[in-house]
């Protein structure tokens, strides 16, 4: 805690992301309590009217209100992200681990899947693989999560290789300890920096490409208030009237930027060198 | 250096056919008919089951695999389901278009990139600094989609200064003998055709660049900084020599080492977001072929697409090493032993 | 900091475009450049399978025998043929040919080349097997005349004659080109084909010695533009002369249509189409609710026709009542009373009535991909959700759904026909006929003698007085069964520089003529 308050003292960036985000997943969670729409509801008789007094933000060809289906949308875009990045979490991290502690032939063969995986542009993977599970929201997330997986495996590798040959990992080893929780209790433990740092980043990235995929036709299904999906069906519009196309884009560029603020703050403040300075 | 080159290129092997099994199973998910989309609206059962037979779909999925590469070793990588037309020459004809893109959005970046980073690093925490912060993260976070919408209205329709889309003008004249557009004007020495062809790639390869500049600007920064702080350049200092020597002499050229490796990668990287990007811009190339492929579900296209932009992936992280390599002669000691 | 990047970027841009400018000479006012939506592919009537944009090329390229004649589109006028009589069976066609005719390669145009073109079509494309299949015979009478025998009396087979399959190529040139002749094709047309950029355009130039006069055009360029709100902004810049239609029927054109309304420099051409979309319902299943026909009733009765014209279309779509448009020949105004209105109150009625619950009926509804379909089918789902039925909206690129769909498995769906010859023959036939139900996105029609019947009778009636009463009865019996409830039919919409005059927007097929475009 003190930590967190020391953090956030010194990297005002990082507050304002911090900031900026916890209004948004308040905002979010609130939404049906602080709008008197609803997100799907039509209402065809006040559609595409400008922003102002009673719709804030507009409201869409439906007569949707822009500024309700964009909260609820940062439900479903930040349910996406954190979505996505435990799912690559869970499938990078232990891999990676597990390739770094075993080393040998187990390193082998899973860092040339991994790297087999990295060689492709993140964007054109999930776009291929969401074409072939087929367009929904599920499979977008399912995409996104295997593109990402890869980068966590890495991460998670080198933490692993470098805590593994430490003094203490190797008085374990000889105490007599299982793998099993040399690898929990120590390598993990000790990665936990790097990995917060690589969970943040690739918030932002999910977010973007899930709503890239979106963009595409790939992702969520209408009339999900998904923000990708809404830029693009609304880009037929962004002519006369611009606030139903912008205000999706633009969420989702605070919310990305918002996650960066974070992710980069903390990348600095975990810099092992920086952090020697420091203490 | 020979040996090193070997031993690298050795070491792609195993990833590169990592590689073709991935992009070989990608597609073979897809649920639906190819030979469906290949006759179009109008076909009878009969015809579609005649073609599916004629694109190997009924054979077992080894079999297909098999003939797969058999056909990449002969640099067939099938027919468009849509055209007919051969995949491979598909993607060499519009593999210019890309690249000059690319290229283009990469200068760019570097022009853009590395300055704003050094500025940065030189007064760490000043306004500036926070400014340059926010701006290169901004470049991170925006949506291509979106940022390409404003520069079009912005540029084209607002102002009138850029064309709203293509790769040269309908009226301009001249095609040439290598593809590149910039390039063959230049040979050409027609200085209309390379101006209206700048005119064209700005504002897409903005819109690719933004990603890359601000990248390559956090981390020259941060490199920088690094470098800033080492004991070399504190003796630098004390040995009198001016700030901008040490920052440029020194410093700069440390953090230029890692500065690479970063634009090698996210090169490659940078190029992913060409399918939205060449879209919106009807730019004529890989990426945009790859959309209307997705549309289609134009089997052989989006595995041809997907195996290219792995293989400009691999190839230009071949390159950032050969560089690495080069420039760092312990690196490729290391290697070779 | 990219800030900075656009401050250069105008400083180079500038001094670039009045560069540019120059490049763009006196050429400029003879030039029509026209956006479409997507690549052109299969630029020849061998090969071609309706894809919009290669049918307009083909249009432009070749002649047909005969045409529909603007702006009616309601009667034929001869092209490459001058007269025809068609025998009182119905079954044999003499055609008097235009002399002195030459292709763009110089070779002569002749009844030989007719005979080759067709016989040509018939062999090398799938597409029109169903009906080319029915020529049992061409034969060349003189230089300038051509009888053509068919198995079956086939009215709507003239209709055929002017679709884009059915242009005359050269001879000469074919042979040469081989399967090439896609990429370098010859015809008789107002324009010659110049060059193909694949992804980028297609070039034609004016063929000064075309036999109805020589275009006022130098050259017709057809600009691909994917992105359609690209599309929408080079209209605006002046970066394109037309955008063609076949974008807009798949957007929402209402909103382009408003804004674009108040640019002095746009005009927008609208004219009635043909084309139906549909929410249709599995007419083939034996089980579940939707074989009882008021369940599809009540259905066709929750969906608030007007309210998606005006809300959603405003204005650019028109309604539809029955499988045909209002502007056919054959359209049986009857229908119009006959057709479900919308009703909720009673759809909730029929709903019981048939014993069904609607909080139990969970739909699944598929519907084609893009922005327009999302904005229709989620407008479906709202009017389905009033009377208490929820749908799930599923929408699936156009492999996938005509794989669901010809393989029956669905409940309902939102679809729709756009018919590529100019006759009541392309709805009904392949969207009723039983026998078809499989072959293609119909509306999977049960086995049904008695409409069977008449279907086929239609077809096959000479006499276009009996033919009409046939199709009148062929429409009410299928309002009857409801197979789907019938949505809208979208207007052509084509956006064009106002300084554009002369263009002929076709009904059905919907293509663009440009042989009497100026620019001024």
């Amino acid at each position: 805690m003190k930590d967190a308050v020391a953090f956030l003292r010194a990297n005002p960036l990082a507050l304002a992301g911090l900031v900026l985000l916890l209004a948004l997943a308040i905002g979010s969670a609130l939404v049906p309590w602080l709008s008197p729409y609803t997100p799907t509801r039509l209402d065809i008789l006040h559609k595409l009217a400008p922003p102002g007094p009673t719709h804030w933000l507009g409201t869409d060809a439906f007569g949707r209100d822009v500024a309700t289906r964009v909260l609820y949308g940062g439900q479903v875009t930040l349910a996406i992200g954190l979505g996505v990045v435990a799912l690559a979490f869970l499938v990078g991290v232990p891999l990676g681990t597990l390739a770094g502690y075993a080393g040998g032939w187990v390193d082998a063969v899973i860092m040339r899947v991994v790297d087999a995986m990295l060689s492709f542009p993140g964007l054109v993977l999930a776009t291929a693989l969401a074409a072939a599970f087929g367009p929904s929201l599920q499979n977008a997330m399912l995409a996104v999560a295997i593109t990402l997986a890869p980068q966590f495996a890495r991460v998670a590798r080198g933490q692993a290789v470098a805590i593994a040959s430490r003094p203490y990992v190797e008085a374990a080893v000889t105490l007599g300890l299982t793998r099993g929780r040399i690898l929990t209790r120590y390598v993990l433990a000790n990665g936990v920096g790097p990995l917060l740092v690589q969970s943040t980043l690739s918030l932002g990235s999910a977010i973007l490409q899930t709503a890239s995929l979106g963009f595409l036709g790939l992702g969520a299904q209408p009339p999900a208030p998904e923000w990708g999906a809404d830029v693009s069906l609304n880009l037929d519009y962004v002519r006369s009237a611009p606030w139903v196309a912008l205000a999706p884009g633009g969420a989702i560029l605070l919310a990305v930027l918002a996650i960066n603020l974070v992710g980069d703050g903390l990348a600095d403040w975990l810099d092992p060198r920086r952090r020697a300075e420091r203490d | 250096m020979t040996a090193f080159l070997i031993r690298r290129l050795l070491a792609m092997v195993p990833v590169l056919a990592l590689v073709l099994v991935i992009v070989f199973s990608l597609v073979r998910l897809i649920p639906g008919d190819p030979a469906v989309t290949l006759l179009g609206p109008g076909a009878t059962q009969q015809q579609i089951s005649a073609l599916r037979l004629q694109l190997d779909l009924d054979k077992s999925l080894p079999l297909q695999f098999v003939s797969y590469l058999g056909g990449l070793a002969q640099g067939d990588l099938g027919q468009s389901l849509k055209s007919g037309l051969p995949v491979a020459r598909e993607l060499l004809s519009r593999l210019p278009a890309t690249l000059e893109l690319a290229f283009v959005a990469l200068i760019g970046a570097i022009l853009v990139g590395i300055p704003l980073g050094v500025v940065s690093a030189t007064r760490p925490n000043s306004a500036l600094d926070h400014a340059l912060r926010v701006g290169s993260l901004v470049g991170v976070s925006v949506p291509a989609f979106l940022l390409a919408l404003i520069l079009q209205l912005v540029f084209s329709v607002w102002l009138g200064w850029l064309p709203v889309s293509g790769r040269a003008s309908p009226f301009a004249t001249g095609a040439g003998a290598t593809g590149f557009a910039l390039l063959d004007s230049l040979l050409a020495g027609n200085p209309r055709a390379f101006l209206d062809g700048l005119a064209h790639v700005i504002l897409p390869a903005t819109v690719l660049a933004a990603f890359l500049a601000a990248t390559l600007g956090r981390f020259v920064r941060n490199a920088l900084m690094e470098t800033l702080g080492e004991d070399f350049i504190r003796t630098a200092r004390a040995k009198g020599l001016t700030r901008a020597e040490v920052v440029y002499g020194h410093g700069l050229r440390n953090a230029l080492l890692p500065a690479i490796t970063v634009v090698g990668l996210k090169f490659a990287e940078m190029l992913g977001g060409a399918v939205l990007t060449e879209t919106i811009f009807a730019w004529p190339g890989i990426g945009r072929y790859m959309f209307e492929a997705i549309r289609n579900r134009d089997y052989p296209v989006i595995q041809g697409t997907t195996l290219l932009f792995a293989l400009i992936f691999v190839a230009s992280s071949i390159v950032v090493d050969i560089l690495h390599a080069l420039l760092d002669p312990r690196i490729r000691r290391k290697v070779a032993s | 900091m990219r800030l900075t990047t656009h401050i250069l970027a105008a400083f180079v841009a500038v001094p670039l475009l009045s560069g540019a400018a120059l490049a763009q000479d006196a050429d400029r006012a003879k030039t029509l450049v026209v956006a479409v939506p997507s690549d052109p592919v299969n630029l020849e009537p061998g090969t071609n399978r309706a894809e919009p944009i290669g049918s307009e090329v083909i249009l432009n390229v070749f002649d047909t025998l005969v045409a529909w004649t603007p702006p009616e589109f309601g009667k034929l006028e001869g092209r490459l043929a001058t007269a025809w009589t068609v025998s009182p069976d119905g079954k044999v066609f003499d055609f008097t040919l235009r002399e002195g005719v030459k292709f763009h390669d110089g070779t002569p145009f002749d009844a030989e080349a007719v005979k080759f073109s067709l016989e040509r079509t018939k062999t090398t494309n799938p597409y029109v097997q169903a009906t080319f299949n029915l020529i049992k015979e061409i034969a060349v009478t003189s230089p300038t005349g051509v009888r053509i025998t068919l198995s079956d009396p086939y009215p709507a087979f003239l209709s055929i004659l002017a679709q884009p399959q059915s242009a005359i190529v050269s001879p000469t040139a074919a042979k040469a080109s081989g399967d090439k002749f896609a990429t370098n094709p010859v015809g008789t047309g107002p324009f010659v084909f110049k060059s193909y950029k694949a992804d980028t355009e297609v070039v034609l130039e004016a063929n000064p010695s075309y036999f109805r006069g020589a275009p006022k055009l130098s050259r017709l360029v057809f600009r691909v533009i994917p992105a359609a709100s690209t599309r929408r902004l080079e209209i605006e810049s002046g970066g394109v002369d037309v955008v063609q239609q076949g974008g807009q029927l798949a957007a929402i054109a209402a909103e382009d249509v408003a804004a674009l309304a108040k640019n002095p420099n746009v005009a927008i051409l609208t004219s009635p189409s043909q084309i139906i979309r549909q929410l249709e319902f599995n007419n083939n299943k034996t089980e579940g609710p939707f074989t009882d026909v008021r369940v599809r009733r009540a259905i066709a009765h929750a969906i608030d026709y007007d309210g998606l014209l005006s809300g959603i279309f405003g204005g650019t779509a028109e309604r539809v009542y029955g499988p045909l448009t209002s502007n056919n020949w054959a359209f049986n105004p009857k229908v119009k009373d006959l057709a479900p209105n919308y009703d909720p109150k009673k759809a909730k009625a029929l709903l019981a009535e048939a014993g069904v619950d609607p909080a139990k009926l969970d739909l699944k509804l598929y519907s084609f991909q893009g922005a327009l379909w999302g904005a229709v089918a989620t407008f479906v789902q709202a009017n389905l959700a009033d009377i208490g039925v929820k749908a799930t909206i599923q929408q699936t690129e156009f492999p996938a759904l005509r794989a669901l769909q010809t393989s029956g498995q669905f409940d309902v769906a939102l679809d729709g026909r756009q018919p590529w010859y100019n006759d009541p023959d392309a709805h009904i036939t392949i969207g009723y006929l039983s026998d078809l139900a499989a072959t293609a996105m119909t509306f999977r029609m049960p086995k049904d003698a008695m409409l069977d019947g008449l279907i086929t009778k239609a077809q096959q009636t000479a006499d276009t007085e009996a033919r009409k009463q046939l199709y009148f009865q062929i429409q009410e019996e299928i309002v009857k069964r409801v197979p789907g409830a019938y949505l809208f039919s979208p207007k052509l919409i084509v956006f064009a520089r106002s300084n554009v005059k002369g263009l002929v927007v076709n009904s059905a097929p919907p293509l663009n003529e440009y042989w009497s475009v100026s620019k001024q």
